[in-house]
Formats: C-alpha cells, sequence, structure tokens
C-alpha cells in the first residue's frame, strides 16, 4: 500500500495532475528534507513537538489513570465524576481552545494542556471501563484468597483490566499526537505543526509534506513501541501469574 | 407524470444552456478582510474599485460578464493557493511578499497595475511595555503572519535598527489574532498598518515606530495581477478590468475626494479617522498610484532579493518578466491619464510631477 502510494505520487508528478504549487515532487520533498536536517532544524522542531508530546501525554495519562480507575472502582466516584466528565468529554478539544487561550495564554502551557487534555479523556475511559469489567468470578477467586486491596488491585483487576488500558493510552497517545499538530498550527513559533504552517504561508508545500512525512512516522513508531510495552507487560503478567 | 416533469426540466436545462455559455465570470481575489471579517479592503485603490463598483459599473453594459469578489482571512498566501487552484482570475492588491512567493514558485502570472505604494507600517505594543524604539524589541515577543509583505517590510524596518527576526520571539498569527493576542498580553506588540491607529484611538495599543518619515524605500507595496491563462483566453476583458482599475486610482487620488475615499475605506470597519491620521501630512497620489515606474520595480527586485537572503523564496525571481505594461498603457492614453501620477526613481526621489498633485490646494 504505502509502495503503491508512492508509485501514485511520483506518476502523479511527472504528468502534471496537480500542479507543483499543490503537491510538489517525491525528488523536491526529499532535497527540502535533505536540506533541513543538514541545517538542524528538522531535528529541533521535532525535538520540541516529542517534548511537547511527552509532557503533555505524560500529565493527561497520569490524570486518566486515575480518574478512571476511581470510575473503575468505585460506585460513589462514579456518581460525582461520571456528569462532568461525560459533558467535557463531548466536546473536543480543540472547541475548549479559546477558552483555554483566555486563560493561559498562547505560550507552552496552553500547548501541554490541550495535549494532556486530549490523552486525559480516552485514557480515563478505557481505564474505567476495563475495571468495571474485570469479570466477577476473577473477583471471586480474590476474595476467597482473601487478597488485600492492594493485591487484589495489583493481581487480579490491573492484569485483567489491562489490555483496555492499553488501548486507552494508544488512543491518548494518538490523540496527543494528533492535537499537537493542530495546536502548534496556531500561535506557535516552532515545531513540526509549526513547520507545516510556515512552508503553507510561503506557499512550500514541499515542506508541509516533509513534515507530513515525519508527523505520520513518528505517530507510527510510537504506536508500535507502546505496542510492544504492552506485550512485554502481558507476557510478564502471565510468567508472575 | 414523472416523465412529463423531467421533459420539462430537461426543456429548462436546454433553454438555459446558451444564456449560461456566453457568461464570463471574472474572479477577482483579495489578500485580506475588515473589521470582524468584514468584506471590504482599506487603504488602496482596489479597496475604491471594489467599495465603489468601479469594475461593475465598467461591465455595466454587459450583462454576460459577471464580477466575484473574494476576501481572504489568510491573506496573500491564501490568495497563492486560490491562484494554484485555479479559483481566481485576478490577484487584486496582492502584497509584494506573498506576490514574489508565489512566483519564484511558479506561479503563472502578469503584473498589470501597482495598487499602492509606501504602506506605512506602524509597531503598536502593549501599553506600559516598555518599549519606545525598535531597539527595544530585543528579547520580546511579537506576532507576526508569516508570508504576508508585512513580514519583509517589518524585517527591513529590524535590521535597519541592527535586528532581525531571531532577535525577538516571533509568533505566527493572523492579524485578528494578533489583536486579540495584544488586548489579551499575550505578545509585547505587532508589526501592522493603519489598523494599529484604530486600536491605539481604543486605547488598546501605543505606536512605538512608524516608518512614516524614515527611509522613503520602507513600507509596503502592493500590485494587481492576472493569471496568464485568463489574460491569454480574454485579453479585452483585461482591458476592461484594468480601465476600471485606473478609474478607480484617477478618483482615490484625487484631494476634493479625501473624505469620499476614507467613508469608502470605513466600511472595512476601521474608523474614519484613522484614516485621517495614517495619511495626515501626505498626498493620495503619493500612495495611491496604478504606474510601475521605477521606484516600484526597484522595490520588487530588493525585495526579491531580500526574500531569497532571508530563505523565504529559494529561487531567483525575474520581475522584469513578469510586467506587462500593455494594459496598463493602453488605460492611460484612453483616459488621458499619462501625466497624471508623479514617477519616482529608483531611491524613491520624485522626478516627475503628476497633474493630480496641485488638486491638494484645491482641497485645503
Amino acid at each position: 500500500m504505502p509502495v503503491l502510494l508512492l508509485v501514485l505520487w511520483v506518476v502523479s508528478a511527472r504528468e502534471g495532475w496537480l500542479t507543483e504549487q499543490i503537491l510538489p515532487e517525491p525528488r523536491d520533498v526529499l532535497q527540502t528534507a535533505r536540506d533541513y536536517v543538514a541545517s538542524g532544524e528538522l531535528l529541533a522542531d521535532t525535538a520540541i513537538s516529542l517534548r511537547r508530546v511527552s509532557e503533555g501525554f505524560a500529565i493527561g495519562a497520569a490524570i486518566g489513570l486515575v480518574i478512571g480507575a476511581a470510575q473503575g472502582l468505585s460506585q460513589g466516584a462514579r456518581a460525582i465524576v461520571e456528569l462532568p466528565f461525560f459533558v467535557i468529554s463531548q466536546v473536543p478539544v480543540l472547541g475548549w481552545l479559546p477558552l483555554l487561550i483566555l486563560l493561559v495564554g498562547i505560550d507552552e502551557e496552553l500547548k501541554v494542556i490541550v495535549i494532556a487534555w486530549s490523552a486525559f479523556v480516552p485514557v480515563a475511559l478505557n481505564t474505567a471501563q476495563g475495571m468495571r469489567d474485570v469479570p466477577r468470578t476473577l473477583r471471586e477467586v480474590g476474595q476467597v484468597l482473601t487478597f488485600d486491596p492492594w493485591s487484589m488491585l495489583s493481581r487480579i483487576i490491573v492484569p485483567a483490566a489491562l489490555p483496555s488500558i492499553f488501548t486507552g493510552l494508544r488512543e491518548g497517545l494518538a490523540h496527543s499526537w494528533q492535537t499537537l499538530v493542530a495546536v502548534e498550527l496556531f500561535a506557535s513559533s516552532e515545531g513540526l505543526g509549526y513547520l507545516m504552517s510556515w512552508g503553507r504561508q510561503l506557499f512550500q508545500l514541499d515542506i508541509v509534506v516533509m513534515a507530513l512525512v515525519v508527523v505520520g512516522a513518528i505517530g507510527l513508531a510510537l504506536n508500535w513501541t507502546l505496542g510492544r510495552v504492552e506485550r512485554r507487560l502481558r507476557r510478564w503478567q502471565v510468567q508472575t501469574a | 407524470m414523472i416523465r412529463a416533469l423531467i421533459a420539462a426540466l430537461f426543456g429548462l436545462l436546454l433553454a438555459a444552456a446558451p444564456a449560461f455559455a456566453e457568461t464570463t465570470l471574472i474572479r477577482l481575489g483579495y489578500p485580506g478582510v475588515g473589521a470582524d471579517n468584514r468584506p471590504f479592503a482599506y487603504g488602496n485603490v482596489v479597496a475604491v474599485a471594489h467599495a465603489g463598483h468601479f469594475i461593475e459599473d465598467e461591465f455595466a453594459d454587459d450583462p454576460s460578464v459577471k464580477i466575484e469578489w473574494t476576501f481572504f482571512r489568510g491573506a496573500g498566501p491564501a490568495v497563492n493557493e486560490a491562484l494554484a487552484a485555479g479559483q481566481l482570475d485576478f490577484a487584486a492588491g496582492l502584497g509584494d511578499l506573498p506576490a514574489i512567493v508565489g512566483r519564484a514558485n511558479g506561479l503563472k502570472t502578469k503584473w498589470l497595475l501597482t495598487d499602492k505604494v509606501h504602506d506605512t507600517i506602524y509597531l503598536g505594543v502593549r501599553p506600559n511595555s516598555g518599549i519606545a524604539r525598535i531597539e527595544d524589541l530585543q528579547g520580546r515577543k511579537l506576532s507576526q503572519f508569516k508570508g504576508t509583505n508585512l513580514q519583509i517590510a517589518a524585517d527591513r524596518v529590524l535590521a535597519a535598527h541592527g535586528l532581525t527576526e531571531r532577535n525577538a520571539r516571533f509568533i505566527n498569527l493572523d492579524f485578528a489574532n494578533a489583536v486579540a493576542a495584544l488586548v489579551a498580553g499575550d505578545i509585547d506588540g505587532s508589526f501592522g498598518g493603519v489598523e494599529l491607529l484604530a486600536l491605539r484611538r481604543r486605547g488598546i495599543v501605543d505606536i512605538a515606530y512608524t516608518t512614516k518619515g524614515d527611509d522613503p524605500t520602507f513600507g509596503r507595496n502592493a500590485s494587481i495581477y492576472v493569471t496568464e491563462a485568463f489574460e491569454q483566453a480574454h485579453p479585452e476583458l483585461v482591458a476592461r478590468v484594468v480601465r476600471a482599475f485606473v478609474k478607480a486610482a484617477r478618483f482615490a487620488d484625487d484631494e476634493t475626494n479625501r473624505d469620499a475615499v476614507f467613508a469608502l475605506w470605513a466600511k472595512s470597519g476601521i474608523p474614519v479617522e484613522a484614516f485621517r491620521e495614517d495619511f495626515a501630512g501626505e498626498t493620495l497620489a503619493h500612495r495611491l498610484t496604478p504606474l510601475i515606474d521605477d521606484y516600484v520595480v526597484a522595490r520588487y527586485r530588493d525585495q526579491a532579493r531580500r526574500s531569497k537572503d532571508y530563505g523565504l523564496v529559494r529561487k531567483d525571481v525575474d520581475i522584469d518578466g513578469w510586467i506587462d505594461r500593455t494594459y496598463l498603457d493602453r488605460a492611460l492614453a484612453e483616459l488621458q491619464l499619462e501625466h497624471h501620477w508623479p514617477r519616482y526613481d529608483a531611491a524613491g526621489i520624485k522626478v516627475t510631477d503628476g497633474e493630480v498633485e496641485p488638486t491638494k490646494a484645491a482641497a485645503k
């Protein structure tokens, strides 16, 4: 599939299906990428974007895990949190942007908060769901073995909810990465999203395409890494069990 | 029943088809919007032509020609995108930098006439920001709409005071968001045009610097372009559009029309007082000229060179091959306006007086 797309791109550029201003030739994109790598700009912008995502995602996922777990484990907590959580999660994070800008300005905080927010929602949802759905029989096993609450959580509930939690984390990470680009398009002076808007405003679509490829590749790499971590955890879980 | 309906529909379509085929749509794009996204321009000839219906009037006797104006909040970069996508025939009032960027990237246009020159730029700063001159910008946070003619004009001003974009933090914001950010105190300042004077009147910004009275080669320029495709298909229409713009320039330059011109511009939502202040001590003809004289050509050559130095374009842009004065010369001859406007040399020194200039005395 990727090969097919690449072929289509090359042919389309050759045949002039789309003007070069709209879809630049792969060769031009490659040349631009070389220049940007050589000058260190691409690396610097990528590093900034990655830092924003890791900060935002770490905060959002941590809060999401806590809130999700609270909802999943305690009826009382769910009753308190459910409604506001539902309302918040119904509005896409970029919808909150105007309000957030008034509250925290347009600086780094804004980016981190928006990214954290976009990670938080799926993580919390899936964690709560996963913990609530732990089969009764498994819980009963714990009760029979007279597990204390901590053992119950670490030996039974978390392992059983793990696939669901990881689904949430993966979704959260994907959201973080997408949101990053959106938030960097607006009011920034560095990062991959900024590189895209800069390329667009200076009408150098090769820069835009280059940034797109980098964004896609990193997204893929992040997702793959998280998949590996999940598999490792599950194997370890099976072994200890 | 249904068959009869379909037949009737087809009949209607067939009847409408010939009328359809003869209609020519002239699509003009303008790089900007007024206050609150109003579809009106200000500060230039194009704004007068649009709000004063000069183009529509030119074709008033020709119902087969339709005029369509589009105002792009995304400014020059958005106009370039629309040109590339084949959605526009004329780029009216496109700033020097985006036009050069478009040409560097292979957009096929012809430069027909000038829209404005010497457009003053201002540095608006947050009150109490402690910025009183350009040198104070060191390390400050400013907004800039990248890829517009304001960017390169601001870069020149910075360079003249020993600074570059790297000395301050420039955040990429469009004009509307820049105002919001200034009001919220998120940025310390922003370069801009007459709209900053309107903000000062409301106490939102102080003006720390203006190109007024500084080097005469500072300031922004804008021009009117046609796509090569449209020009080849409809040279007669191009001639009439150019003539309409020249008529608009003729109207806009006349000092007896000063208030009328400002009133047309005020449809953008920027108050008349701001224009009055912007043009204080300056003739209308100083900025509003259709001529592609040595001064304008020198500015574009200079901007093209600087754009390359700043890394905004990657190719040398040929300016001379871009200019097509045939339509302008024809319109000037037809309207007997060959000597109407003053001409300036490359350094910005006036070479010949224009017949328009004594109108100032008449107004005063």
